[in-house]
């Protein structure tokens, strides 16, 4: 590979460019004009052939560029299709088997940001597709071929989370040979799936088809079950990450045999969260009967030698193989992984907001995951039907849908659930009590899965009534604790009053609370409902952004058991075949210094978020540490003496780039420039949404916001353009450990000298746009194109001058 | 403290007691009023959803009195505050509907500008240093179990009422009636649909029958839980119940004979002043037995 | 006359309702009428155009106590729609005799209430006479906003 690279050292004027314009279909040809757009690039500079076809990504479109490649002797490659970030590996892998380098691989996005957001206006859409054409064959003249670094993996993994997701992901990759840390912040795995009575659609109990799987858990010789654990700290990148836990402390030895005995001599009494508060336990417990690990906890909040504050050991004196441990204490260990599995799961809607239904107030109105605990044998009543206020077995139940979910007022997502659940509970009653009457009011029933339609007729034949129309108000009976339900039956066209003797509430689910914190340690993606975002929600739909971090269950969105498993056991394929390989390739985007440029003044090392810069005066140069360097270039811009450069993202072919954009009309044009991770794939995600906005935004991308240099800002309003966006990750959620401070820096030091050299600083704009906001990226493209509508090109020339002069200033200076 | 004080129509027409009991609680509260020459708000209920630019422009008259004088509106009824504030909302967030209230009231020299704030009395008195004087005049406390009711328009829509206090996922449940009479001695009493509509506006504009089948409901709630009064800060919610009863009565429906009371009226009552002076004498349902039951006379 | 409708109320919100009749299951009205209920009215301004509804003499039947809105999980402003509509309603002399009756009182004397021996009543209470509400100032502002489309002034 090495001899293939020198062999295609060249000249500038010996540039041999292949161009391929992608139809896509209708999704691109359907807009864009794409053989206008190929015929308009034969003419550019170094394109030696140019053609549009029907598909590029498909095998003859690909068999089409290799064999270019060979017969015209193709140098470089430009394929003007959809985001890179979908097929610009498929595009490489062509290259490369076809003896091109991949780096020499150069793609226009002209679908996500052209074609889909521009549908109404074609030949608008085909003109910017041809300057998104020429930007990209002005910076493939620029590319260079490159070598990737390939690093080892460590072959093991961490699962964070214990449920049933969490579980089966880790037991597939130990099976597969690999160890596995499994991190489960209570007392013990089993999740949410352990605290359900049955399963839907095949009615299994659900312990006893979730316990086998704990036990081989916690018997797994390649498992290494952390219970009471968090995770404090990630650092490094695929296949290598260090990862920090804190487990807390236990005050229980594991010698422990869960036989009991403490129990009893505990004194301090709380609600059992396990039976979702409906019973209590003690500060001594054990989470539930099948815990694995079977071994008891003590409460320390709650127990009354918490700090030694009262002498009580009744618990220590109680137990006879001598298992409490008053001197345990929190432990922070540090674990070498090469792959990550989040499962950590989702939390149940609390519906007190709803104040109309009266959860809390009336004690017969529960929520669906009280009456999981209370209908099940291990339960608060052994299983028995009863209901709250006067613990007898209620005739007449309803079910309330959609509580929490489709609903702006909570959450709007559908949380895809709660309808089966519903079905199946009132099976679960009809089953044991037949005379009970049963019914659920709701707004759609969403039986979509296999043999869901099957249990749904079925609680139809079994009488459980469905009432379309939820309703708007229960009012409790003071003396017999009944309920009335106020509504409308809208399928009838008349209100009903109906009383109830219980009423149970379907809520929904949503992320967990802290889910944040773990999205910000592993530079995760949210979508706007606060679930993990898959790198591709159709064809990467277990991955994420960040590689090597792979999703599991119900926090990538809200799931049933069986998908959640599914899930799971597709993200342990993903890893085992990452750890299997034993090593990955780093891309090739790595920062360098020129040390004959280098004055060794510090000033990269200084904002490099790795710390992977070092040198000092006396060596009298800096240097990267290869294996170190994330590839975020902040570092770049700030060198004065143009030392460093990015690979592959070099001042050189981004400048390139910023001409080609602004060769016509610049002043009517808005160049934005956009990281990778964030604001890249929001205007993607803005694309897929097919939100339509101006057309004269040009976008170029670059790995990180922090690498836009204030020289590419000052050269674009040289060039006379409308207007500048800079937009990266929102500040706390930096792919780059924060580097994007250096962004907001940065701009606002430009500002100042729009500022000062009397240019209005609105046509310089920094924005901060999620993956998951592609409106808000549209917005700010429409807000900006109504802020230079009314520029003039007098407007636009004094601000050339303006900048030309400061520049001769600074010369002078 | 000093407002300007918005009397609205059936206060000073029909119940002028709640006035007279009004300026006296506010007088020993050191709470200041100023009279303006304001006219019907408009209610809510009516020319609002007959004619809405009509509805604004006279709110935006009305605004512009207490603004000309730089001070504050405190309403007494919760269709007057629920007007008012909802008016000064949109003429502060809307420029053209502003632009266009301008245009009408300039010929008669007012101007609005969106400097002051409508607030109803409930609200004032809550204020911490008005509960403070409350506490410190109060003579006697009035141990009676009571049901609040609220009226509608007092809290709802949410969104414009309590803006700033509330974010859009929550319920807005009104206190702050409950929490002032339980500091004189009050038992204040939960019940079922407690924010039920009084049915006065259905009455007024359509049915009075339908009107005060709602207030029936209402009624027996209130009866279920052996409430003895109820407290109100609305006369239209006033009327509802106080003549309500009177009706439903002649009807061969339910007699409740639960006394209602406005809360400046309870209020005056714990600060001393006489059943007479606060106007309860000329209520449709006597309060006098119960009143003398607790040592009023 | 419908474009100017939806430009008073946007009609895209509509589009987001479920039908989930929380809205009807709240209403005091439509327990002690045949109200038409803000779900029904949502539904027929959709398929049916608001011109039909605004026909409706039922659309009165309303306590105005926005409950609806409160309980609406979609949160359409369902009392700006009601207004719009009744609004529209007066316009074609679709109004109730008792609001038609209470809005002229309002035009004629400033104020929505009228007694008689009112300052005897208030004399009772200790109070003064209430000075007359400035009622010229008052019609010359609705004659502008144009009342008179509704009620003759």
């Amino acid at each position: 590979m090495k001899d293939n690279i020198k062999s295609r050292e060249l000249k500038p004027n010996d540039l041999r460019i292949g161009v391929y314009v992608c139809h896509c279909g209708k999704n691109i040809g359907g807009t864009v004009r794409c053989a206008e757009v190929a015929q308009y690039a034969e003419q550019l500079p170094g394109v030696t052939i140019s053609k549009d076809s029907l598909y590029t990504c498909s095998e003859p479109g690909q068999e089409q560029i290799k064999a270019d490649i060979k017969e015209h002797n193709l140098n470089r490659v430009v394929v003007a299709s959809c985001t890179p970030r979908l097929h610009e590996p498929t595009f490489r892998a062509a290259c490369e088997s076809a003896g091109l380098n991949p780096y020499l691989l150069e793609m226009a996005n002209i679908r996500e940001h052209c074609s889909w957001v521009h549908l109404h206006d074609k030949d608008a859409a085909t003109e910017k597709a041809k300057d998104l054409v020429a930007m990209a064959v002005g910076r493939a003249a620029n590319l260079k071929p490159q070598l990737e670094l390939t690093v080892p993996v460590t072959r093991k993994a961490m699962v964070i989370g214990g449920g049933v997701a969490g579980i089966q992901a880790s037991l597939d990759m130990a099976d597969a040979g690999y160890k596995v840390y499994l991190v489960e912040r209570t007392g013990s795995i089993g999740g949410r799936m352990a605290q359900i009575d049955k399963t839907f659609p095949t009615m299994d109990c659900s312990i006893c088809i979730l316990a086998p799987k704990m036990s081989e858990v916690g018997r797994h010789p390649n498992i290494e079950l952390m219970t009471l654990t968090d995770v404090k700290a990630v650092e490094g990148h695929i296949g290598n990450f260090k990862v920090t836990v804190e487990k807390k402390a236990r005050y229980v030895k594991n010698e422990c045999t869960a036989c009991g005995e403490c129990i009893e001599a505990c004194p301090q009494l709380l609600p059992d969260e396990f039976n979702a508060g409906l019973s209590i336990r003690r500060a001594i417990h054990i989470p539930f009967p099948q815990a694995v690990p079977s071994t008891f906890m003590i409460d320390m909040d709650r127990c009354l030698n918490n700090h030694g504050i009262v002498a009580c050991d009744r618990c220590f004196q109680a137990c006879s193989k001598k298992c409490i441990d008053f001197a345990d204490q929190n432990k922070t260990i540090e674990v070498d992984v090469g792959a990550i599995v989040v499962a950590i799961g989702v939390d149940v809607y609390d519906p007190t907001a709803l104040t109309e239904l009266g959860y809390g107030k009336f004690p017969n109105v529960i929520t669906t995951l009280e009456f999981e605990r209370l209908i099940n044998a291990g339960g608060p009543s052994g299983g028995e039907l009863i209901r709250p206020s006067d613990r007898k077995l209620p005739t007449k139940v309803a079910f309330l849908q959609c509580i929490g979910s489709r609903s702006k007022r909570s959450n709007h997502y559908c949380s895809n659930v709660c309808c089966m659940n519903t079905i199946k509970d009132a099976l679960l009653i009809k089953e044991h009590w037949p005379e009970t009457e049963i019914y659920v009011y709701y707004m759609d029933i969403r039986a979509f899965g296999k043999g869901f339609e099957d249990l749904f007729q079925r609680a139809r034949r079994e009488g459980v009534v469905f009432v379309h129309g939820i309703p708007g108000e229960i009012i409790e009976d003071i003396n017999s604790g009944n309920l009335t339900l106020l509504g409308e039956n809208t399928l009838l066209g008349a209100p009903y009053r109906s009383e109830m003797d219980m009423v149970i509430l379907s809520v929904g689910i949503k992320p967990q609370k802290d889910a944040s914190d773990l999205q910000r340690l592993l530079n995760l993606s949210t979508d706007t409902d606060g679930f993990f975002m898959e790198a591709h929600p159709k064809l990467r739909p277990v991955d994420t952004t960040t590689g090597g971090v792979f999703l599991a269950g119900a926090a990538e969105g809200p799931k049933d058991i069986k998908d959640s498993v599914t899930q799971a056991s597709a993200a342990a394929s993903r890893a085992n075949i990452l750890m299997s390989k034993g090593e990955v390739k780093i891309p090739a985007i790595t920062s360098r210094i020129d040390p004959d440029k280098c004055i060794a003044c510090g000033l990269c090392a200084k904002v490099c978020p790795y710390h992977a810069i070092e040198g000092s005066k006396e060596q009298g140069y800096y240097e990267v540490i290869q294996p170190a360097c994330q590839g975020c270039g902040a570092c770049v811009p700030e060198c004065k003496l143009g030392a460093i450069d990015q690979t592959h993202f070099t001042d050189a072919q981004i400048v390139s780039q910023i001409d080609e954009a602004l060769a016509n009309n610049p002043g009517e044009k808005i160049l934005a420039f956009a990281c990778n991770w964030c604001s890249y794939a929001g205007a993607d995600f803005a694309g897929v949404s097919r939100m339509q906005y101006p057309t004269n935004v040009r976008i170029i991308r670059t790995m990180c916001s922090a690498r836009v240099s204030p020289k590419w800002i000052e050269r674009a309003f040289l060039k006379g353009v409308g207007a500048v966006l800079v937009s990266g990750c929102h500040p706390a959620d930096c792919h780059y450990n924060n580097a994007n401070k250096q962004t907001a820096k940065r701009v606002e030091r430009f500002w100042k000298r729009m500022e000062k050299i009397g240019v209005n600083k609105d046509r310089l704009r920094l924005a901060w746009v999620s993956a998951a906001e592609g409106s808000q990226f549209a917005k700010v493209i429409t807000e900006m194109a109504a802020g230079i509508h009314n520029l003039t090109p007098n407007q636009i020339q004094s601000s050339i001058e303006k900048f030309n002069k400061s520049l001769t200033k600074k010369a002078d200076a | 403290m000093k407002y300007a004080l918005y009397l609205g129509c059936a206060i000073p027409i029909k119940y002028p007691g709640f006035e007279a009991a009004t300026r006296l609680v506010c007088e020993k509260l050191g709470i200041e009023l100023v009279d303006l020459p304001f006219s019907c708000c408009p209610p809510p209920t009516s020319m609002k959803m007959v004619h809405y630019d009509s509805w604004m422009a006279l709110a935006a008259r009305n605004l512009c009195l207490a603004e000309e004088q730089g001070l504050d509106i405190m309403t007494l009824c919760s269709g007057c505050v629920n007007t008012l504030k909802e008016a000064n909302h949109i003429l502060r967030t809307n420029e053209t509907k502003k632009r266009k209230a301008n245009k009408i009231l300039e010929e008669h020299n007012h101007h609005y500008e969106g400097s002051i704030d409508v607030t109803h009395i409930l609200d004032v008195l809550y204020e911490d240093t008005v509960v403070e004087r409350l506490i410190k005049h109060k003579t006697r406390d009035v141990p009676l179990k009571m049901a609040c009711h609220y009226g509608c328009h007092y809290f709802r829509p949410p969104q414009v009422m309590y803006r700033g206090e509330l974010s859009a996922a929550e319920s807005y449940v009104p206190v702050k009636m409950d929490h002032l009479l339980s500091i004189i001695g009050v038992e204040p009493m939960e019940y079922s649909r407690k924010f039920l509509c009084c049915g006065s506006p259905l009455g007024a504009n359509m049915d009075s029958d339908a009107g005060y089948e709602i207030t029936r409901q209402k009624l027996g709630y209130i009866k279920e839980r052996q409430i003895e009064a109820l407290s109100v800060i609305c006369p239209s919610c006033f009327e509802q119940f106080d003549m309500g009863q009177i009706v439903l009565a002649r009807k061969g429906k339910e007699k409740y004979k639960i006394p209602t009371f406005y809360l400046t009226q309870i209020l005056g009552l714990a600060l001393g002043l006489s059943p007479h002076e606060v106007g309860v004498d000329v209520h449709r349902i006597k309060s006098k037995k119960l009143l003398e039951g607790i040592n009023i006379q | 006359m419908t474009a100017k409708f939806w430009k008073r109320f946007p009609r895209k919100d509509l589009f987001e309702c479920y039908q989930c009749a929380r809205c009807t299951g709240s209403c005091p009205a439509m327990e002690v009428l045949p109200a038409l209920g803000p779900r029904e009215t949502i539904l027929k301004c959709l398929n049916h155009g608001h011109d039909e509804v605004a026909r409706d003499e039922k659309i009165w039947m309303c306590c105005t106590c926005n409950v609806c809105e409160d309980r609406c999980p979609q949160m359409i402003p369902i009392t700006d729609l009601l207004i719009a509509l009744r609004n529209a309603a007066a316009r074609r002399g679709n109004v109730p005799d008792k609001l038609l009756m209470a809005i002229e009182l309002v035009a004629k004397t400033g104020r929505s209430m009228i007694v008689h021996q009112l300052d005897e009543m208030r004399a009772h209470h200790g109070l003064d006479p209430l000075p007359p509400a400035p009622v010229d100032e008052i019609r010359e502002i609705l004659k502008k906003t144009g009342l008179d489309e509704v009620v003759e002034l």
